[in-house]
């Protein structure tokens, strides 16, 4: 009886430690964790009952940080880890290695009543820089530019930056958000605001996509790198992951993951 | 946690993936090598473009791009670069500077009319010295630059500090003399083609010889510079722009543009100056009661219009013909310059005896016109160059008479000469030089002349010979030996010395023996 009951409690304890391994910690970017993760989320416990979710989608800052710290199994970032970041990394012993999961474009948006229907990369760079501060100056109606940009923290804020503003700084006026939704809405509420969304959240009310010297941000010229604010979007995780994060990056960059980006708005690695 | 569980499941696939990843690398490598000769950190941040073209062309795919890009910023995280973190608005960091120590030996013999020494008295002043330099200067997004350097000493025309000066201050072996003070420190915009503008303290913008400038000397204020180089080939004529700032401060010796043997490109520049000679405090525009003599700050401005015709990319000639001014009278300055000796003056009534010390440092009546000029060529392969100075002071007459000698107006002229062979750049290279000056008591401003060949004085003529030798790319071992005697009997040789307070200075000797490291 005692055997019996001691071959219980250690088949309990295992069971109780397999369903603890199958908790994944996701930290990391708002364009990916706001939307796209949660969706590939549901699809993947679908498959896989037994695997729970903890995501946290506070800026791509915080999904590196997360991987360094050892505090989440898979850091979401829309940028690339820096260098100081990786030699942080080094240092603890932890090796950065980023997967592509789906590429985005960064859309320069504003309200959709502005007559602007394209800008020039030197315009959105003195836009954001403040260097032109009426929207006169860009061929628009006049009124004083409302800008809006994503806060410190955020991948998109580092991105757009590198990939539109020559690593300038932004405007001391420009109103930093936690997240694209938040852009889009007060863009959409304001008739001179002038923001940036990824990819998948141009479809917000109120808002219109700018053309950026002609190009404009879709599948195609993503895929191309036609538009000039494209980029890969990431995975980071310590070395080659394992388990339940390896399944689910797995999943993430398989053919039915990739469908689910597609579908979000985003533009799939294939 | 975390990252141990991960650790003991890594895929068996990795390894060969390494070994993939290496391969790519090394791939990356050796053409980013052939590419780019710099250091891990341009390597790393510039493979950018070339992993693109490898993904554009088929070669690679996305993912293996970011896998050696991965790769690259870890091995480049590793290294000394890539521990330091710059500002962004940075675009290029240099640090530089230099140390340098140095035996000297200089003696001097007093006469006439110095009425206080015993006429050919001698004395004399041996030290050892160091001097250390140490600077950042760097260009700004947008076309600013700048520049910082720290330096040994407090001393504007000297960076040294004398072993074991201060032992009296703490006991021996004292720091109190072994101050850092900064020596330059200036911000600068070359936005607009041709143009450089400077603020702060800064590398002096003119071209001038040791003369009128002591080297050391950082003046503070605003400058001006343009400079435009013009092309001359076979009858056709262009031009070209050069950025007239240099980050080692020697913009204003134009570099030839010639690209061709046969062809002549001539520089011309022109370089403008507001250095704020003395700043008064307070100011006072009416001047207190009751004499009502202004107190405002005083003011060395300099118009330096020149041009340096390169000939060849090795023969040239550059002439840069200068005019200084002042202007206020400042509060330090604003005595007027005597030059005399101190002498002694007997109360008549009670008996008492007091010493009198004329001033050395007056800027009044200073109207300075002056063009030093240089010819170079080369001898078998060895460059050779004369040099020359040419200074008047166009209100010699005034400065005289306020010093008390109306006769002696025409004491106004300065003048060098010298031929200087070899240049000393990399390892083995040597140079000499010999050279010719006469400055007069009323030529130029005393507070500015070198401090070493003729002890800051004026009234005094000589000649000076220098030879170097660089022990290897970075040291540099220096003799310099200069002989130089009162011009005029009857005046003092002016100017505060740098060794000596001995007036006049009949016969000055000096030896140095220099031995610096340049990094």
């Amino acid at each position: 009886m005692k055997t019996k009951t001691l071959l219980l409690t250690l088949g309990w304890a295992l069971f109780a430690s397999q369903a603890h391994a199958d908790r994944l910690v996701i930290k990391g970017s708002d364009t990916l964790g706001a939307k796209l993760v949660p969706q590939l989320a549901e699809a993947f416990k679908a498959q896989h009952p037994g695997t729970t979710f903890d995501i946290a989608a506070e800026g791509s800052t915080t999904g590196i940080a997360a991987i360094i710290d050892g505090t989440a199994q898979i850091g979401m970032a829309s940028r690339r880890a820096k260098p100081v970041e990786v030699g942080t990394a080094s240092g603890k012993g932890i090796n950065m290695k980023p997967t592509i999961v789906a590429y985005d474009g960064i859309a320069v948006i504003v309200n959709s009543a502005n007559p602007i229907k394209g800008l020039t990369k030197k315009q959105v760079e003195q836009i954001f820089t403040g260097e032109v501060t009426d929207w006169s100056a860009v061929g628009g109606r006049p009124g004083k530019i409302s800008v809006y940009t994503r806060n410190t923290s955020s991948g998109t804020y580092s991105d757009f930056k590198e990939l539109a503003m020559k690593k300038r700084d932004y405007a001391p006026s420009a109103q930093k958000m936690a997240g694209n939704e938040q852009i889009a809405s007060e863009v959409g509420r304001n008739p001179s605001g002038v923001g940036y969304v990824g990819l998948a959240y141009t479809k917000a009310g109120g808002i219109k996509v700018a053309a950026i010297d002609g190009a404009v941000p879709s599948v195609q010229s993503v895929h191309a790198k036609t538009y000039p604010y494209a980029r890969p979007t990431f995975y980071y995780t310590n070395g080659e992951p394992a388990g339940a994060a390896k399944e689910f990056l797995d999943f993430t960059i398989g053919p039915a993951g990739q469908k689910i980006v597609g579908q979000v708005g985003f533009v799939p690695i294939k | 946690m975390i990252a141990g569980s991960r650790a003991l499941n890594q895929p068996r696939r990795e390894p060969q993936q390494r070994r993939e990843n290496v391969f790519k690398k090394n791939c990356v490598h050796r053409a980013d090598g052939g590419l780019i000769a710099g250091a891990a950190v341009a390597r790393a941040q510039d493979s950018g473009a070339l992993l693109e073209l490898l993904v554009k062309k088929g070669l690679i795919s996305d993912q293996e791009a970011e896998d050696v890009r991965s790769d690259l910023v870890k091995e480049n995280a590793g290294t000394a670069a890539g521990k330091l973190k710059l500002s962004t608005p940075l675009t290029e960091l240099e640090i530089y500077g230099d140390a340098r120590v140095r035996y000297e030996i200089r003696t001097a013999k007093s006469g006439a009319p110095d009425t206080i020494d015993s006429p050919s008295d001698s004395t004399q002043r041996n030290r050892a010295r160091y001097r250390l330099r140490l600077g950042l200067r760097g260009t700004l997004v947008d076309d600013w630059f700048f520049g910082l350097r720290l330096e040994t000493s407090t001393n504007p025309r000297s960076a040294n500090i004398t072993f074991g000066d201060d032992s009296s201050v703490n006991g021996p072996f004292s720091k109190d003399s072994d101050r850092i003070s900064v020596g330059q420190a200036y911000l600068g915009y070359i936005g607009l083609r041709d143009f450089t503008f400077t603020v702060g303290r800064m590398p002096n913008p003119f071209v001038t010889t040791t003369m009128t400038w002591d080297p050391d000397i950082n003046p503070e204020g605003l400058a001006e510079q343009w400079k435009h180089t013009f092309n001359i080939s076979s009858g056709s004529h262009s031009s070209a722009s050069t950025g007239s700032y240099s980050k080692d401060g020697t913009s204003t010796v134009a570099a030839s543009q010639t690209s061709e043997p046969s062809t002549m490109s001539i520089d011309v520049f022109a370089n403008f100056a507001q250095f704020v000679y003395d700043d008064t405090n307070p100011e006072n525009p009416v001047g207190p009661a009751p004499n009502g003599i202004p107190q405002k700050d005083a003011y060395l401005l300099g118009w330096q219009i020149g041009a340096k015709v390169n000939f060849t990319k090795t023969m040239y000639l550059q002439l840069a013909p200068t005019l200084y001014n002042y202007t206020g009278n400042g509060d330090s300055f604003n005595t007027h310059f005597s030059g005399d000796p101190a002498f002694k003056v007997t109360d008549p009534t009670t008996g008492v005896v007091t010493t009198v010390t004329p001033n050395q440092t007056g800027v009044n009546s200073l109207l300075v016109f002056d063009m030093p000029g240089e010819f170079g060529w080369t001898f078998h392969e060895i460059p050779m160059r004369v040099f020359s100075d040419f200074a008047v002071n166009f209100n010699g007459d005034d400065r005289a008479a306020a010093a008390g000698h109306p006769d002696k107006g025409d004491n106004r002229y300065a003048y060098q000469i010298g031929l200087g062979i070899g240049k000393v750049k990399v390892k083995h290279d040597w140079e000499a030089s010999v050279a010719w000056q006469h400055v007069d008591q009323y030529a130029v401003d005393p507070n500015l002349v070198d401090s070493d060949i003729y002890d800051s004085r004026v009234n005094i003529e000589g000649v000076a010979v220098r030879l170097g030798y660089a022990v290897t790319d970075a040291i540099t071992a220096n003799l310099t030996y200069g002989y130089g005697w009162q011009i005029d009997n009857n005046l003092g040789t002016g100017g505060v010395g740098d060794a000596f307070s001995l007036n006049p200075l009949r016969e000055y000797q000096i030896f140095q023996a220099d031995l610096s490291v340049k990094f």
